[in-house]
């Protein structure tokens, strides 16, 4: 009767515990092959909302809501981005089909008109997608928060990316003249017209960019930076070979042997050659130049170098 | 031979009487969910969703469809789960608590069958939940022109009804040694969990811990995987769960439901009342 009662009640209950485990182990590597995917262009769906219509339905949950979409549009850009194999040319992005990154910017901005990170954001990034949304964006920015100079640095920097240097000019200006703005803005406004796409304006505008606070837009500038480093280098280098190769009626066969030459050179920004372990000659992200003996001339490693892609 | 025959016909009544038991102990569980208005949650949902049917079409940017599956789906999801959890921790303590365990015992009325008929009866009051809900939805869907997606909701419904008697075997388990209250919390921090595991997983197998790896496949495969019931923004995109995902659901649900009772049944023969 007890041996029964043990049966019925320890050893059935056991039995069917651990068949239990057996089929849902098995059963559960079977169901994630049954399930089907989300279809390919889930993620390039239309936006469910219109969010501008949104406002006053949001049960006080703007700020929230605002924030979910501003990490919505870091994922749907890192995503693609994540994605892609071999190199990105940060400066065209046309070929990820970002259509929704400005729909979520423009949303996370409705609403939290003073999102600061999203205008920066869509500033930096839209340019290399669609110029007249990130136009778009800036101003709207500016519109909600003019007592902000950082936009009409944005919107500046927009329309010196676009070579359209009156507009840029015009919008350093008008942010001069915002309460707080460094000095910086009204020479930037001065320089645009006078020296427009230059190299040395170029660097003008992102080592102001490298004082901001926002992560994304330190990043962008200190690669932007390295990247002009790397294109003074570059002349610099192609100037000395072809210099050598004037006196000596040959090309190097390696380019140490033009290193005593390259020292005595001072850069645009003050900055030194630098040489490796190995005795190469090294970009601004360390990876060695890339010297072909028929062109005699260098140029970036596309396989090693951080500039200018990622 | 006679005596064989005698063992077969005493087994068959005791299965017959064992299924009238568990039979009533549902019909009345089922009952007293009525009389506890539980299935009251059916007015707020239509009002949710009549108000979306008509109030979402200027906000949704011609996504009325898309967007009402999805707070359709989620709202039965949702109502089910804190019915699953608030009325399975109760089923049981309210039986104990207010002493009616004695009289029902008293009668020749296993604690098994009893834990199998509260069960039951839940879930038959689930049933009736995601029915009339998914019949909600579907005439919402009717009225925003979204009639293509009926099949798929259908089948999304099914879906997270297998869930819910998960929910059921969790939240009774938990009640069958517990107070209310725990047993709540326990139950929702399992389907929190049985939603999040299988995305923990694969997190710690890329950030390539060890210990993390072993800690969440224990917890992957030994709690429920909810993630094989999740099919709602997969319907909203207009995909319909294949036959062969809702079978094998429908067994994973099965057996997982079967663990979780028997380890109640486990726990509740061993309870002392006094």
């Amino acid at each position: 009767m007890i041996a029964t009662s043990k049966l019925k009640n320890i050893l059935l209950p056991l039995v069917i515990i651990a068949s239990g485990f057996a089929a849902t182990t098995s059963l559960d590597g079977y169901l994630k092959r049954a399930i089907p995917e989300l279809p390919a262009d889930y993620a390039d769906g239309d936006p469910t909302f219109d969010i501008a219509k949104m406002r006053g339905f949001t049960l006080g949950l703007d700020g929230l809501i605002a924030d979910w979409y501003w990490m919505r549009s870091l994922q749907y850009l890192g995503g693609k981005i994540a994605a892609k194999e071999g190199f990105i040319n940060i400066d065209d992005l046309r070929e990820f089909n970002l259509r929704l990154l400005y729909p979520y910017l423009n949303s996370a901005t409705d609403l939290d008109p003073q999102f600061m990170a999203a205008y920066s954001f869509g500033a930096i990034v839209l340019p290399a997608i669609d110029a007249e949304k990130a136009i778009a964006i800036a101003k709207k920015g500016i519109a909600n928060n003019p007592a902000d100079w950082q936009l009409y640095q944005h919107l500046g920097y927009i329309y010196w990316k676009l070579k359209r240097y009156d507009e840029a000019s015009e919008t350093y200006e008008q942010g001069s003249l915002v309460t707080g703005a460094p000095p910086f803005m009204k020479m930037m406004s001065a320089a645009m017209k006078t020296e427009g796409g230059s190299r040395n304006n170029a660097r003008a505008i992102y080592r102001q960019m490298l004082e901001s606070t926002d992560e994304n837009i330190q990043n962008t500038a200190a690669l932007r930076l390295k990247q002009i480093a790397a294109l003074d280098e570059i002349e610099a280098i192609n100037n000395a070979l072809v210099k050598f190769k004037e006196t000596s009626g040959r090309c190097t066969d390696v380019l140490s042997e033009i290193h005593p030459q390259l020292a005595k050179i001072t850069l645009p920004d003050a900055h030194d050659f630098r040489i490796n372990k190995a005795n190469q000659l090294v970009d601004p992200t360390d990876a060695p130049y890339l010297f072909d003996v028929n062109t005699c001339a260098v140029q970036l490693d596309p396989k090693k170098t951080g500039i200018p892609f990622r | 031979m006679i005596k064989s025959l005698e063992d077969i016909l005493f087994v068959a009544l005791a299965i017959v009487g064992m299924i009238q038991h568990i039979f009533v102990i549902a019909k009345n569980a089922f009952r007293e969910a009525v009389r506890d208005r539980i299935l009251y949650n059916l007015i707020v949902f239509v009002l949710l969703i009549t108000a979306a049917a008509v109030l979402l079409g200027d906000l949704t940017a011609g996504q009325e469809s898309h967007v009402i599956i999805n707070l359709g789906l989620s709202a039965i999801l949702i109502f089910g789960v804190f019915i699953a959890i608030f009325v399975g921790v109760s089923l049981v303590w309210k039986e104990i608590e207010k002493k009616t365990v004695y009289s029902i015992f008293s009668k020749p009325i296993g604690r098994g069958e009893f834990i199998v008929g509260k069960y039951l009866g839940l879930c038959v009051t689930l049933f009736v939940n995601v029915l009339v809900m998914g019949a909600g939805l579907t005439l919402a869907l009717l009225y925003v022109g979204g009639g293509k997606f009926v099949g798929g909701v259908w089948a999304a419904v099914l879906l997270i009804f297998f869930e819910l008697t998960i929910m059921t075997a969790v939240a009774i388990m938990f009640s069958s040694f517990s107070t209310p209250a725990l047993s709540a919390l326990l139950t929702f921090l399992i389907f929190v969990i049985g939603h999040f595991s299988y995305s923990m997983l694969e997190l710690a197998t890329a950030l390539g811990s060890r210990t993390a790896t072993f800690v969440f496949t224990a917890v992957y495969y030994l709690l429920p995987n909810l993630s094989n019931f999740s099919f709602i923004s997969n319907t909203a995109n207009g995909q319909i769960a294949p036959l062969a995902m809702l079978v094998g659901a429908l067994i994973y649900a099965v057996a997982f439901n079967l663990i979780l009772i028997s380890i109640t049944i486990m726990v509740f023969s061993r309870r002392n009342f006094k």
